[in-house]
């Protein structure tokens, strides 16, 4: 896999971010256009849902929007299909014929060069040098968050939970939604689709919420993800510089850095579909706060986890099946989830950790324990809370090492050099004050996030019983602290990558 | 959608005033948390002594423009040695979108002769904000500098600007004095920092890189040229020297060459001046005082055989 700055270097290049000028002036053109100019005519809003959802993709690479008109084409010829034919055996090839397309591509483009360089080393392992050299091939950017999205229309379509759609233009629509289409959330066909057939109507209440998700969104990005992107990269770029506290605080300003820039993407999609009368998923609930491996899972990613436990775990058998069983299940769900994030060998070994932390709930049913929010009627948690909650926190962040690692070596190397004497030092971090400064924002992001963990997002209630002039006075204070902390060199989303 | 527009368009606003009120407050209050404020009155550059110093000087020979290499490495003693009037304009990192905000303001109060402009490549390559920042800070604010600030377009700037503007209406630097000696710096009467360090002994080894010079800094640059051209005042194009280690490490050095030898009358002293890494340089781009000397020397002996700014000129 290519190292994280080329990826980023990569990305950088000509996207349209949602933390970008090119984004702040698209938003507005296209609401505008959306409510003023097609208004009233469902049709044409789906219609300029597609053009601007497609301009929003060809603005990366327009070359690879021939991969999502042709993903779109098939799925929607194999749902009109699915219609039409009774028998298993048709219905079945036509399902296994869009699941093939669709994971070809992926599996083409996303881990074509692993398997080579993989099916290269075992060679020589064995005495048998091969010589093959990989592609370098570019990853379409969300290749892997619109291909589970309309995998789940042509599965729910031949499971018949869904009736296909004969409408081009909107089932287009429901692949290519610019807010969610490069990083999600990975919207259920079930979900998003009917939503395309409805009448939209502005409503005030919720376009201010979107407005304010989106605040909140772009505040986790460019306050806390950006800045702890900068010392994160600089400690996991060369772990051997730094003492083991250094290091522990380099995997924390990671953990924080993913949360932020991957919840903050998904706050300011999902406001955005606001603005345009959709309703997505929630795809994170504080997952800081979970008290156990479990609820992790049921708080991070909700979209991917639950796409994986419905299209994949349950078909496996889920937890209703013999212990070994269970277990195979759980392991591969996880693995593949691991796998999902990237073609490395570290992906794979943070899904395995994750099985591993998650498995002895399982098995001992104590998975579904933790299902409402923390504290969820009083201001502070209990100690057992705490402690679970630091415990879950600690291993989560244990797990994200492998995450952000270049490869197992590197890995390795970062957490031999955390767990050693230098642990007890002081971290061996520079300019401190810059370091003081970004753990007053992570102490005050977290205070934010805390009191809002009942909510959709955490400012969604704040000053809501308030005169206007104290909403407004808090919003303005966000978009300061916006101002004054944001990291100032323009940093593509992390989730593009996968 | 009306009320929604309405309102949208007063809470911009609103925000807009609650944005400038803290702003100030943070600089004013909080000036060591406020990271996207750089206002840094009297920093290492000595810009705002430079623009103290300029108030007393009209109608010279020469003026230097440029960053550090120009401020570190144009002597005016030397130069007054000889009988020719100069003033060293250099300032920290100056590009040319900040070269342009100070000759606007400065050129017809000196009336040079010659502008002898450093045209490190390391300036072109570079957005302008740490050098937009010291100077909104050491220099008057005007609308020149609302101008810079939209050109190079980042957060810092724009928040040092507010903040600068509100200290400059209230006049809350007005008595602010800077020590002319700050370490191994002393500033030397006409914008010259002297250095008292005489050996660079550090590792030259440096990464090989290329040097993209940025579209908006050559169109600052090309403007100048065009501006000085249009008051008939001559232009000398001049790269100072740096140490070797550093200067080979640019792999685009002749694109570079080429493209200056094209747009002026060019000098690169790399080429034409044989310093030693260790003698004449204090770190690896700047020169100590004899590195100074000798290259102020050799300057002075290609300007005498070159250029004729006017009549009146004292270089012949």
């Amino acid at each position: 896999m290519n190292s994280w700055s080329e990826i980023f270097f990569r990305l950088s290049y000509g996207y349209m971010l949602f933390n970008s000028i090119d984004f702040a002036i698209f938003l507005p053109v296209v609401f505008i256009l959306y409510w003023l100019v097609a208004k009233r005519n469902l049709k044409a809003q789906n219609l300029l849902i597609v053009v601007v959802s497609y301009l929003f993709y060809g603005w990366w690479e327009w070359k690879f929007l021939s991969l999502i008109i042709f993903s779109t084409l098939v799925d929607y010829s194999v749902g009109l299909g699915l219609a039409k034919r009774e028998s298993p055996n048709v219905r079945k090839m036509l399902l296994w014929t869009s699941i093939l397309i669709n994971l070809g591509f992926l599996g083409f483009f996303k881990y074509f060069d692993f398997f080579l360089a993989n099916f290269t080393k075992a060679f020589s392992f064995f005495g048998h040098p091969i010589n093959a050299s990989t592609l370098n091939i570019v990853i379409p950017v969300g290749i892997s968050f619109y291909t589970f999205q309309t995998l789940s229309y042509t599965i729910d379509v031949y499971r018949r939970k869904l009736k296909p759609t004969n409408d081009l233009v909107a089932f287009a629509a429901f692949v290519s939604f610019f807010p969610q289409l490069v990083a999600g959330p990975i919207e259920r066909s079930t979900h998003l689709l009917p939503q395309f057939f409805v009448r939209r109507r502005f409503f005030y209440s919720e376009a201010v919420d979107g407005l304010k998700q989106i605040l909140w969104g772009i505040f986790k990005k460019v306050v806390i993800a950006d800045n702890c992107a900068q010392y994160a990269n600089m400690i996991f770029s060369d772990p051997s510089d730094y003492n083991g506290s250094a290091l522990v605080l380099g995997a924390i300003f990671f953990c924080f850095q993913i949360y932020g820039d991957f919840s903050g993407y998904s706050d300011i999609a999902i406001g955005t579909a606001k603005l345009f009368g959709f309703d997505l998923k929630k795809n994170f609930a504080y997952p800081y706060f979970s008290r156990d491996i479990a609820e992790f899972w049921r708080r991070w990613h909700i979209s991917l986890s639950t796409w994986f436990r419905d299209y994949l775990y349950i078909p496996l058998g889920g937890s209703r099946v013999k212990t070994s069983l269970k277990i195979r299940n759980t392991l591969i769900v996880f693995l593949v989830s691991g796998f999902w994030h990237g073609a490395n060998w570290t992906f794979i070994v943070w899904g395995a950790l994750h099985a591993i932390y998650f498995l002895p709930l399982l098995l001992l049913s104590k998975n579904r324990r933790n299902l409402e929010i923390v504290a969820s009627k009083k201001y502070l948690p209990t100690l057992t809370e705490l402690i679970g909650m630091i415990t879950t926190f600690s291993l989560v962040t244990f797990a994200w090492i492998f995450f952000r690692a270049e490869s197992l070596a590197h890995a390795f190397t970062y957490i031999g050099g955390m767990f050693s004497l230098s642990l007890f030092h002081i971290p061996s971090l520079v300019p401190r004050r810059h370091i003081l400064i970004l753990l007053g924002l992570i102490l005050a992001f977290i205070s934010v996030e805390w009191s809002g963990r009942k909510d959709q997002f955490a400012i969604e209630s704040i000053g809501k019983r308030q005169p206007q002039i104290v909403r407004w006075s808090f919003y303005s204070f966000v978009i300061f602290m916006i101002g004054m902390y944001m990291q100032t060199q323009e940093t593509p989303f992390i989730y593009f990558q996968f | 959608m009306k009320i929604f527009l309405r309102r949208i368009t007063s809470f911009i606003g609103f925000a807009l005033v609650f944005y400038l009120f803290f702003n100030i407050l943070w600089g004013l209050f909080l000036p060591l948390l406020a990271k996207n404020i750089n206002y840094r009155i009297g920093s290492y550059g000595y810009m705002h002594t430079r623009i103290q110093n300029l108030k007393a000087y009209s109608g010279i020979d020469i003026l230097f423009l440029g960053s550090s290499h120009a401020y570190r490495g144009f002597d005016p003693r030397i130069f007054k040695a000889n009988g020719i009037r100069v003033f060293n304009l250099g300032s920290s990192s100056q590009t040319p979108i900040q070269t342009e905000v100070l000759l606007d303001r400065y050129l017809e109060s000196l009336k040079p002769k010659l502008v002898v402009y450093e045209v490190s490549p390391v300036n072109f390559s570079s957005d302008g904000v740490e050098s937009a920042v010291d100077i909104i800070a050491n220099d008057t604010n005007d609308i020149g500098s609302i101008k810079m600030a939209l050109k190079i377009n980042h957060v810092k700037v724009y928040n040092t600007l507010i903040y600068g503007l509100f200290r400059g209406l209230l006049h809350l630097d007005s008595s602010f004095v800077e020590d002319l000696t700050k370490g191994d710096d002393t500033y030397v009467e006409g914008g010259f920092v002297e250095k008292k360090i005489a050996h660079y002994d550090k590792s030259m080894d440096f990464p090989s890189r290329k040097m993209n010079l940025k579209q908006k800094q050559l169109r600052a640059f090309e403007k100048i040229l065009s501006k000085l051209r249009e008051r008939e005042v001559a232009v000398f194009l001049v790269q100072a020297p740096v140490t070797s280690g550093f200067y080979h490490a640019r792999s685009n050095n002749s694109d570079i060459d080429a493209y200056f030898r094209r747009i002026g009358n060019y000098y690169n002293f790399n080429k034409i001046i044989e310093l030693s890494d260790n003698q004449h340089f204090y770190d690896e781009r700047h020169l100590n005082q004899a590195g100074v000397e000798l290259f102020n020397a050799k300057l002075l002996e290609i300007l005498r055989d070159n250029v004729v700014p006017t009549k009146k000129s004292n270089l012949k």
